[in-house]
């Protein structure tokens, strides 16, 4: 197994570098056969790779220890689940599935552009394949996932506790899915600007694969939020690491590029901008891999390091040079007649929101690499952590939140101030009501105040937006309500279905308000049958349950949670010890409700007096995070789902494509 | 009695004035300023090691300080002089470090002002459009009703 596997990323190098040759002399010369060998090479290359994750895939689960991979994440007592997860658990085997990944989208590019796009398609999957040579590079030469141990062990080291989570089952792999697909977007707009094919095809062809790459970049972080908040056990699920804004600051670039992508649909104009946003989108997705595997700057996530780092930057400086060239090159080309009204217009609104929005990336982006900064000009090895990146972000999510209530009550071209009060005057006496009401219970914080307030002034647009759209049905095509609010999202799905994102966007930030000001915390040492209280709850300290397996040995808690006198839960915190890798871990326990998240941790065990010291977080409303995450899915489901008039022009499409074929049998060689 | 409300006036004045200064340092407020050393990389009062050696006896320590008056900067400047700038889990406002704070909204500023630039130029090149009550007028009610036929067409 380890060497077909390595055999196939070999082959798979070779027919990378033949799909880059084919495809840019089959552009250049317009051999139509060239083009469609290099589609070929790019589909071989793709199941090449898959054969190599299949051989890895393999040897994780028949602990083949002779393969140094297998022997240093995986072990006998590990369980099935997690080998088949440890394929991302080493830095070989996250460089394969990245690289799996890859070449299965320039797949799907390939089918989908073999009868559209001719004139930059074959470009773009050149692009694509460049990247793939990369890693495949690296994969056959640098950090080889099937190298073979002299001497077989008898038993492999194990994954990392930390990782032996089930959120670190779809964790990597969604937030890789987002990471990598910013490729297809990135390989079109390279295409474009080698082609000088600058109108709005690029964009048309990768407008799904754009929102598909940001849907998986929310689910990633989403998802690591939740991983760090089940498994590290102190009670955050954000702490600013340096992988965190890694992974943090392309969705906020990517977020930036689909609204200002709207402006360019609309009016053609921010074709530099756009195309310069997606390229920074790319840069910081290969930027995030370089921070989790060169060790350059220290991180909770750096699970793995190694030499790969002056490639990685290399290559990085590499691309971010070329694009910033063809972006300068073909600047003239890009200019078109703009025509802006008025500071009181959705295009207005729409570049400030791209401004706060890059705005933050920036601040994220340069408290990321201060400290690699004052070391090199200071000499001093400081920390850039939690205060400094909310103390910034902090009043700009504001002016974000803000401006997302503008968007959508603000029309096009301008808007006058009297409409400008029509149409804000409910969702502003709502925000205002809301603050007043706060105020009212004592809470006085000022952010939270503002925070709050301008969800509901947010919120009372969304519900304007939509209460509009359904009173036009009612009155336009005599429809019911709940029938008109069905057409209305189902016929303008993409407006509605943002809209629906903006909801959970917003539902997201009054959890992470919510559980940033009032988390209250509680450490007691209790002997058993002994009870303490936290907030509105009572915890009874029950019992101790002891458990060896073969893999771990753990110390389960029990514990009796009662609310006015009445049974709510029995949780089961407990301490984990991994015997492989002799490391300890924490198992917490979380009782979620829409108001509070009771979160035990047991911190200790006193074997002699039989005392367990718990740490308690009585955290408010950090379910409505999960919750708005949830929402967001829904809303880019609904935003990417094809509706009506899009499935009538693709059927018109693929017929007169059909009777194209049918009228020239001999075109092609397909 | 307006003297009265001028004294009950100054006296909340200075209550909300100085009611920060006179709330309570606590462990938390303190320990969020200070990184942890053991190597997870998040601050003193988050580290994830519930055995941490760093961590735990220094959240013990910060409190007897409280107990015995100390307030946060004199803690905080106290932990810097004993483990260097790498302990404060934010850079300092002074120095080379100030620029960790300014340059965010420095770009932003910047990117501001590049945009108002940008607006003011798009705006002369853009050519008065007509006024709403032309507009409306020179729609011929045909027209119109061509339109309101599409428009239900397309709901």
């Amino acid at each position: 197994m380890p060497n077909l596997g390595q055999l196939a990323l070999a082959i798979a190098l070779i027919l990378a570098l033949y799909s880059i040759a084919a495809n840019l002399f089959g552009a250049r010369r317009g051999a139509t056969d060239l083009i469609v060998s290099a589609r070929h090479a790019i589909w071989a290359m793709t199941a090449m790779v898959a054969i190599a994750a299949v051989s890895l895939w393999v040897g994780l689960l028949t602990s083949d220890f002779s393969m140094e991979y297998v022997a240093s994440y995986s072990s006998t007592t590990l369980p099935t689940v997690y080998k088949i997860t440890s394929l991302w658990g080493g830095q070989q085997g996250s460089l394969l599935l990245w690289t799996l990944l890859l070449s299965t989208f320039a797949s799907i590019v390939a089918f989908q552009n073999r009868r559209r796009n001719p004139d930059i398609a074959p470009y773009a999957l050149a692009v694509m394949a460049i990247v793939a040579v990369f890693f495949l590079g690296m994969l056959n030469f640098v950090t080889r996932p099937f190298d073979l141990l002299a001497v077989r062990p008898i038993e492999g080291s194990d994954l990392n506790p930390l990782l032996q989570n089930y959120w670190m089952a779809i964790h990597p792999p969604s937030l890789y899915t987002g990471y990598v697909s910013t490729t297809v977007p990135f390989a079109f707009a390279s295409a474009a600007l080698i082609t000088g094919k600058l109108d709005e095809t690029w964009i048309r062809t990768t407008r799904r694969w754009a929102i598909f790459s940001w849907f998986f970049l929310t689910l990633g972080n989403l998802f690591g939020a939740r991983w760090a908040y089940e498994v590290l056990g102190w009670g955050g699920y954000w702490a600013w690491d340096p992988v965190e804004n890694a992974a943090f600051m392309p969705w906020l670039v990517m977020t930036a590029y689909l609204h200002s992508v709207m402006i360019q649909e609309r009016k053609d104009m921010l074709k530099v901008w756009n195309l310069a946003l997606i390229g920074l989108a790319f840069f910081l997705t290969l930027f995030g891999t370089f921070i989790t595997r060169s060790g350059v700057i220290s991180s909770v996530h750096s699970f793995t390091q190694s030499g790969l780092g002056p490639y990685f930057l290399t290559f990085l400086i590499l691309v971010a040079l070329i694009y910033i060239a063809a972006l300068i090159y073909r600047v003239p080309d890009l200019r078109s007649p703009a025509e802006f009204e008025s500071y009181l217009s959705r295009e207005a609104a729409f570049l400030f929101n791209n401004l706060i929005l890059v705005g933050i990336a920036f601040a994220v982006f340069w408290g990321t690499i201060f400290p690699v900064l004052s070391e090199a000009v200071r000499g001093v090895k400081i920390t850039v952590g939690p205060p400094f990146f909310n103390r910034v972000n902090g009043p700009l999510a504001l002016g974000l939140i803000f401006l997302m209530g503008v968007g959508p009550l603000i029309a096009w071209r301008r808007m006058t101030v009297k409409n400008l009060a029509t149409h804000f005057a409910a969702p502003a006496i709502i925000g205002i009501a809301t603050g007043l009401v706060l105020y009212g219970i004592e809470i006085k914080q000022w952010y939270v105040l503002t925070a709050i307030s301008l969800v509901a002034f947010v919120a009372g647009t969304i519900a304007v937006e939509f209460g509009r759209g359904v009173s036009a049905r009612r009155h336009m095509v005599h429809e019911t309500t709940p029938r008109a609010l069905v057409n209305l999202v189902s016929k303008n799905n993409r407006r509605y279905g943002g809209y629906v994102i903006h909801i959970g966007v917003i539902l997201a930030f009054v959890g992470i308000v919510g559980s940033s000001f009032f988390r209250a915390e509680v450490k007691k040492s209790v002997h058993p049958g002994e009870a303490f209280a936290v907030g509105p709850y009572m915890l009874r300290f029950v019992t101790l349950t002891p458990l060896n397996t073969p893999h771990l040995e753990s110390a389960s808690a029990e514990v009796e949670v009662t609310r006015n006198g009445r049974h709510v839960a029995t949780m089961s915190p407990a301490k984990l010890f991994y015997k492989k890798p002799q490391q300890p871990a924490t198992h917490v326990a979380i009782r979620s409700t829409p108001l509070y998240d009771l979160y035990v941790v047991l911190a200790g065990i006193d074997d002699q007096s039989g005392m367990a010291t718990f740490q308690v977080f009585l955290t408010p409303l950090v379910f409505w995070l999960w919750a708005g995450g949830l929402v967001m899915v829904i809303g880019t489901v609904i935003t990417m789902w094809p509706n009506v008039r899009e499935r009538a022009a693709i059927a018109e499409v693929l017929s007169r494509g059909k009777q194209e074929i049918a009228a020239e049998p001999a075109r092609g060689g397909e | 009695m307006p003297r009265i409300w001028t004294i009950i006036a100054a006296i909340a004045l200075l209550l909300f004035v100085t009611s920060p200064l006179l709330a309570k340092t606590t462990v938390d407020e303190v320990s969020q300023g200070l990184t942890c050393q053991c190597g997870c990389g998040l601050t003193v009062a988050n580290c994830n090691h519930p055995e941490c050696s760093f961590s735990v006896p220094l959240r013990g320590e910060i409190s007897r300080l409280i107990d015995k008056g100390l307030d946060r900067p004199a803690i905080i400047a106290m932990y810097r002089a004993k483990f260097g700038e790498k302990i404060l889990s934010a850079p300092t406002t002074e120095g080379f470090n100030l620029l960790a704070w300014v340059m965010p909204f420095f770009a932003i500023i910047v990117g501001g002002g590049a945009i108002v630039m940008m607006f003011g130029r798009w705006r002369n090149e853009t050519p008065p459009a007509a006024s709403v009550d032309d507009r409306v007028s020179v729609i011929d009610p045909k027209l119109r009703e061509q339109l309101d036929a599409e428009v239900k067409r397309q709901l």
